[in-house]
């Protein structure tokens, strides 16, 4: 009888890559991972969600044997580690990829170097190296950028280049510590897919981590993880029923209004562009619907429309459910109404350095008030355009105002009525809250008393109390990202700039964050201009420039966008099948180029019509995958982003050849 | 009076910011209170530059009184016993261990001579590796045997009973000013301070500004309306508030009260003095880190700058025997002015007036730094 | 130990630091200068002394004394005074550094057969200095004296003035000099720039690079992969210590044919003890990486811990008999000071491993040792 069981136990281990038993892991007082039970078996590909802070990094680290934990088990294929030595080990058998976009790289090494240190540090033989570096190389189409120094790659490419990295000595099991955070979104899904091809290839095993909730559907089992322990676990699906509700999105007239009615019945709500959506706690879409409507009376309602909850909805809501209230907004005080005159206005702005041209002749106007988004891939020159209208560089041609001021001549005048908050929330990491919001509101020249009230509404608009003592450095990057807007937003200006300012921010830092970005603009009157290549932001945007190599492509607003998208290319087919991971294989193989994966479905462009239906399915059915469902879906800005910079990158190869 | 007030808010809230930021970082806040206090603590009480107790090794030929008389002669603090040889030959082979650096060769015969009035020689050979304790030492040497012969002499021709020298000789008097018992450790325990001041003023703004710039909290500076100078300024407002601290507190417990170095001059001129001078060797600090894009690059500018200024700016090499261009080069070292108004104020009793000169020197040297360092720290961003 | 993969960590090391160009320069170019500006301006023969003689005498005799002073390569004269308050004040403001004052009734007194008091002020400030400067008075003095004695005797007895000069001096010192007979300043400090100049730009150049790493994030390619501690930190420190050898041999050549130090021992020998010492000072470069977590606290410390022992405890300066206590305690407890017993046994002596295999010895375990505390130091599976 015992030997039953423990050979059933043996065979169920053989089956196991990593299997954690009460595993915790402390910093100093802090508990970072508290007692978590987890299996990831061979050949999956295991993911783990969850907002910052939650445990994810540290776990994923001593799964890697590069950091001690204090409390339970952790059996890596068959080896207990325990050790520094039992550890060492596995480490053949593993790759280990960290967060933070090529922090792991060497900068001033070319793409091949970085790869070479990699393999030869694994003793990878010199022409197995060769073989691999070519078909990894092909695979990310990095090929032609062999001898490019790393630092000079885009986001995308860093992390394609890490993936190699890892990869080269032919692991059994990858370690991914969000991968995607900061990468553009086309390079996003080129990533997913490129994964999911080696995967598929290769069998390998992969436990990789991210921020972005929607991306949760490209795991075939996740964790979702919160404050160190595990809520849900399971496939998507598992994790998507967590909490039972219907989202609604709404054009309504006055929506500032519609929104303080609202949000007394509603908690989980927000503001998106010119829309609202609304998380009713009700399956039922039909009696969800007329909940809100009944909440609305005495409104015009323009446009209604019903929604399965996304992932990222869900995870808020059980957050909600269970009791973690998020604190209300501090007030804001009513600015000026006047929303005609022009806040920045960009007339031709070029900047060069030395070879290449990072700005090439942007012209844009923002008028006061409007959330305003300047969209684009890594290195598509969002920050020069953004560092050139702060007065950071001086553009090498062009001229603009900022703020009813000339650029090039009254800098200074600008600089006391605009807010800029960098790509790295430019925050001093060994000062705490307070001595970070008392040096901005110094440095602006407040005085004591306008200090003190600055200082605790930033500390109440952040969230942060009970941290004011805190170091910044030591805060999760969701409150020091709002600790950084606030200290931004000290001196009261007239024009905030936000250089991506969400990347690799939880779902639930993001959510307060625009809701305080809302408010600025509507109520405040500030002006916003955002740079960003995280496309759920995009659509919080009231007006959206895409910028492609320097120039803007596209300037309107998100459904003006989406329309010509829609009209151009037909529209967007959700396909579901048996084994997507082969099918969308298949699928890219054949005329329908966009094919890509999202968690068990497969997205195309193709307008949804019999031909297309009947051509796919038969597509599928020779390579002996049966299609169990297939419908339209509504463009998201993330598929009007995607379609556009490929249409470029078509045209340019198009004009190089 | 508005803008004045919104200055002087910028610059105090930036400074504080510096210090702050200064005293999170543990290893080199200990590191630091070490510097001012223990290092010159050893410095002073342990190093001496003169010549100390020469090993000596003695080869006597004539194990007679007279010889004996003449070795006991060199004795501390100028030469000490190490043993004696026992084959005049052996003498070439302890230089060369390095076990004595001094060997006397007393001949056969020696008492003999000296009672028959000839002429007796003794051989010193001496380890001149290190030239100025050779000539030292040989110079002792010779002025010892050279009084014992004289003695010995006089004795002989009747002028003196006593062993004692009268006669139309010169009688030698010295007195030696401002240390007169030539203590080390006065002069070791400035010296070690001011070593200590020019590495902090020199390495702190300067790595303060490097790691701005690497981590890329100066843009946040940037956009505000601080001014250039606000920003550099207030650094070395803070790093000077912090070395002036530890300076003073270093000059009264360890200079004067361990070493009872006496304040001949006003101590409070001397922390004035090193305020400008901290300030000057800041913008030094400053200009390197407008030159340099990350820590490893500062790091060795300011060793070719801060080791030549250590030890050729006078304390170490007398600037009178340096060559005329290494003179003119020590002109532009902050240090050399401020090693002589240092141990003027403390040693001699100088006062503002007398210092004039360096004061000057340290004034414009400190204006040109910061401007070539505001005209830098512009022209780097633009 | 597997020598392919030091092999990856050491060309990585390399390339990056052939990719940052001011970095690279500044690597050899430091050393060099340091050599050059040291080499001609570092000079500890105390000369020219500025000073001035007050005569109260003013007779034919007190100047035939003076201008024993005048003539001396060792004192520059700066003229004659009656006012010893203007002289006292010139000497607090370094325009003099010593005076003589020869008294009144100096040829009446000296003619007399009488002693003649001469008073030398000297300035303190530099004990050392004025040690020397003393030595030299002294040393003009007494020949003077003894010039006098014998003029007295031979007037006295009715001898030549020859022989009364040698029955007054019946004892001569013969005095050679070994390994350095001309006295030249240069060849005994040459030698001992290499010294301090390897103390101090290897740990610089290990310590940036090694915090460097940490600070960015890539040494979690070192935690994670299967290279061990021993094989990364040989291979991280290598390059460090290849280009300090480099600077060595440039070092060597500088020290020797442009300051013309003369080299008598054996090149290999050096250059053996020479990769042991700069070993030592890259791991104490390595050590300190270890310990701290900011390049700034790296910097400071690194220069606290090299700059200053290298000025003090190594013998460049201070000549180690003349240390006390915890000094010695401190220059014995430091690989600088057997290194400086190698230079100028190699250098000026012309020993080699026969006489020198105790530094060498010491050396060797002072790298180990070094080596072992970075080891045990550095963890691939640290807490946090």
């Amino acid at each position: 009888m015992t030997a039953t069981v423990q050979m059933s136990e043996a065979k169920a281990s053989a089956s196991l890559a990593v299997s954690a038993r009460g595993f915790s892991k402390r910093y100093g007082k802090d508990t970072a991972v508290n007692r978590i039970d987890l299996d990831i078996h061979k050949g999956e590909i295991y993911g783990l969600i969850g907002p910052d802070g939650a445990g994810k990094s540290s776990f994923m680290k001593a799964v890697a044997g590069v950091l001690s934990f204090e409390e339970g088990t952790l059996q890596v294929f068959d080896t207990q580690v325990d050790s520094e030595a039992s550890a060492e080990l596995i480490k053949q058998r593993i790759g280990f990829m960290p967060q933070g976009l090529g922090l792991n790289m060497y900068p001033d090494l070319s793409v091949e170097e970085n790869i070479d240190f990699f393999a030869r540090l694994r003793l990878v033989p010199e022409k197995e190296l060769t073989s691999r570096k070519h078909r990894l190389l092909g695979m990310t189409r990095l090929e032609a950028f062999r001898d490019r120094p790393m630092k000079n790659l885009s986001g995308g490419m860093k992390q394609k280049l890490g993936l190699v990295c890892t990869l080269i000595h032919e692991p059994e099991l990858i370690i991914l510590d969000e991968p995607t955070t900061g990468v553009d979104p086309v390079s996003r899904r080129d990533f997913w897919s490129i994964l999911a091809r080696l995967l598929r290839e290769q069998g390998i095993t992969a436990l990789v981590s991210t921020a972005y909730m929607d991306e949760a559907t490209r795991f075939q089992r996740a964790a979702l993880m919160y404050q160190g322990k595990v809520l849900a676990e399971g496939e998507p699906d598992v994790i998507g029923n967590l909490a039972q509700g219907t989202m609604i999105t709404i054009d309504v007239d006055s929506q500032a209004d519609a929104l303080q009615t609202l949000s007394r019945q509603f908690e989980q709500i927000e503001a998106v562009g010119s829309r609202l959506r609304i998380w009713v706690d009700e399956a039922d879409a039909m009696l969800a619907e007329q909940q809100l409507r009944d909440a609305l009376a005495g409104f015009t309602i323009q446009h209604l429309e019903c929604d399965t909850p996304g992932l990222e909805d869900v995870f808020v809501a059980k957050l909600r459910q269970e009791g973690n209230v998020v604190a209300d907004l501090p007030a804001f005080e009513a600015g000026n109404n006047d929303k005609t005159g022009v806040a920045i206005e960009a007339h031709e702005l070029s900047k060069r350095f030395d070879d290449f041209t990072a700005v090439d002749k942007i012209s844009f106007t923002v008028p006061k008030g409007e959330i305003f988004g300047l969209l684009g891939a890594n290195g598509a020159g969002k920050t020069t355009a953004i560092k050139m209208l702060t007065g950071i560089q001086l553009p090498t041609r062009g001229e603009g105002q900022v703020a009813g001021a000339n650029m090039s001549t009254a800098a200074q005048l600008i600089k006391q009525r605009i807010g800029y908050m960098s790509q790295a929330f430019s925050l001093y990491l060994d000062l705490s809250v307070s001595e970070n919001i008392n040096l901005f509101a110094g440095v602006y020249g407040l005085d004591s008393k306008m200090r003190r009230e600055r200082s605790a509404w930033i500390i109440e608009l952040a969230d942060l109390q009970g941290y004011e003592k805190e170091l910044a450095g030591s805060l999760p990057m969701g409150l020091r990202q709002r600790l950084a807007l606030g200290c931004a937003l000290v001196h009261k200006p007239q024009i905030l700039f936000l250089d991506e300012p969400t990347s690799g921010v939880d779902p639930l830092g993001r959510r307060r964050f625009w809701e305080i970005l809302f408010n600025l603009a509507r109520v405040q009157n500030v002006t916003i201009l955002a740079t960003t290549h995280y496309m759920s932001e995009a659509e919080h945007c009231d007006h959206l420039a895409l910028m492609y190599a320097g120039r803007i492509v596209a300037d309107d607003t998100p459904d003006n966008m989406k329309a010509a998208v829609t009209a151009e290319a037909g529209g967007l087919l959700e396909v579901s099948v048996d084994k997507p991971i082969v099918a969308v294989g298949v699928l890219e193989e054949s005329q329908y180029k966009g094919a890509a994966l999202f968690g068990r479905q497969i997205h195309l462009w193709a307008p949804d019509d019999q031909t297309n239906r009947s051509r796919i399915t038969s597509l599928l059915a020779d390579a002996g995958i049966s299609v169990l469902g297939m419908q339209a879906r509504t463009l998201s800005m993330e598929d009007v982003f995607v379609y556009r910079v490929l249409q470029q990158e078509q045209a340019r190869e198009k004009n190089a050849a | 009076m508005t803008t004045l007030r919104i200055g002087m808010t910028r610059m105090r809230v930036m400074t504080s910011k510096e210090l702050m930021q200064l005293l999170r970082d543990t290893v080199l806040i200990i590191f630091t209170i070490y510097a001012f206090t223990f290092d010159i603590y050893w410095a002073g009480s342990g190093v001496s530059l003169s010549l100390n107790n020469a090993a000596l090794m003695v080869f006597d030929g004539d194990s007679s009184y007279a010889s004996r008389e003449l070795t006991s002669r060199f004795r501390e603090p100028y030469f000490r016993h190490v043993g004696s040889l026992s084959h005049s030959r052996d003498t070439n082979d302890v230089l060369d261990k390095g076990e004595a650096m001094v060997t006397l060769d007393i001949p056969e015969g020696f008492e003999q001579s000296l009672l028959r009035g000839e002429q007796s020689t003794v051989q010193m050979q001496v380890d001149s590796t290190n030239t100025v304790l050779g000539l030292l030492a040989s110079s002792y040497g010779q002025q010892i045997v050279g009084r014992y012969g004289l003695e010995v002499a006089m004795k002989q021709q009747g002028l003196s009973a006593d062993g004692g020298i009268s006669g139309p000789i010169l009688d030698d008097r010295h007195r030696v000013w401002f240390n007169p018992n030539q203590e080390d450790s006065w002069f070791m325990s400035i010296a070690e301070l001011l070593t200590i001041i020019t590495v902090f003023s020199m390495m702190l703004p300067a790595a303060a500004m490097v790691r701005e710039k690497e981590r890329g909290t100066i843009e946040q500076l940037l956009v505000s309306p601080l001014s250039a100078f606000q920003v550099m300024f207030s650094k070395v407002l803070a790093m000077t508030l912090v070395i002036v601290l530890l300076t003073s507190i270093s000059l009264f417990l360890v200079i004067g009260g361990l070493f009872g170095v006496p304040f001949k001059g006003s101590p409070w001129l001397f922390l004035g003095l090193s305020t400008l001078y901290v300030f000057t060797t800041s913008g030094l600090g400053l200009v390197i880190a407008t030159f340099s894009r990350n820590m490893a690059q500062a790091g060795m500018l300011i060793i070719l700058l801060i080791a030549p200024m250590i030890f050729l700016s006078g304390a170490w090499t007398p600037p009178e025997a340096m060559p005329t261009v290494m003179r003119w080069l020590m002109m532009v070292s902050p240090l050399h002015y401020f090693i002589d108004a240092g141990y003027g104020v403390l040693l001699k009793g100088a006062t503002f007036t007398t210092l004039a000169p360096q004061i000057s020197g340290m004034c414009v040297l400190g204006g040109l730094n910061f401007a070539l360092g505001l005209w830098r720290f512009r022209r780097q961003f633009a | 130990m597997n020598l392919y993969r030091i092999q990856a960590v050491i060309s990585k090391e390399w390339r990056e630091i052939v990719r940052d160009r001011l970095f690279l320069t500044l690597a050899f170019v430091v050393p060099a200068m340091l050599m050059l500006l040291f080499g001609y301006g570092l000079s500890l023969d105390v000369e020219d002394i500025p000073f001035a003689i007050v005569d109260h005498d003013n007779t034919q005799l007190s100047r035939d004394y003076a201008s024993r002073y005048t003539s001396s390569r060792y004192f520059d004269f700066k003229g004659y005074s009656q006012d010893e308050s203007l002289l006292s004040k010139k000497l607090s403001t370094n325009e003099l550094r010593a005076y003589i004052v020869i008294p009144e009734n100096f040829e009446k007194n000296l003619m007399a057969g009488k002693p003649a008091a001469v008073q030398s002020i000297l300035d303190g400030t530099f004990p050392a200095r004025a040690a020397t400067s003393k030595g030299y008075i002294t040393a003009i003095n007494t020949a003077y004296s003894s010039e006098l004695l014998a003029s007295y005797l031979s007037k006295a007895k009715g001898v030549s003035a020859e022989i009364a000069a040698e029955a007054l001096a019946p004892v001569s010192v013969s005095v050679r000099y070994l390994y350095n007979q001309s006295l030249l300043s240069t060849w005994s400090i040459a030698p001992k720039l290499i010294m301090v100049i390897l103390m101090v730009s290897p740990p610089f150049l290990t310590a940036l690079g090694v915090v460097r790493e940490k600070e960015r994030g890539s040494i979690y390619n070192i935690y994670a992969s299967t290279v061990s501690r021993a094989e990364f930190l040989i291979g991280k420190i290598t390059p460090y210590v290849l280009m300090s050898v480099v600077n060595a041999i440039i070092l060597w050549v500088l020290a020797t044919f442009l300051f013309g130090a003369p080299f008598k021992g054996d090149f290999l020998f050096f250059l053996l003890a020479t990769c042991i010492y700069v070993m030592c000072t890259t791991g104490i470069g390595l050590v300190i990486s270890v310990l701290v977590e900011t390049q700034v606290a790296a910097m400071v410390v690194t220069a606290i811990a090299t700059v200053v022992p290298a000025a003090l405890y190594s013998g460049v300066l201070v000549p180690i008999p003349s240390l006390s206590g915890q000094a010695q305690i401190i220059a014995h407890a430091l690989p600088a000071m057997y290194y400086t017993n190698i230079l100028t046994g190699t250098f000026l002596k012309g020993t080699g491993m026969a006489d020198l295999w105790q530094d060498v010895l010491i050396l060797t375990l002072y790298a180990a040792g070094l080596f072992l505390v970075g080891y045990s130091l550095f963890s691939k599976r640290p807490r946090s």
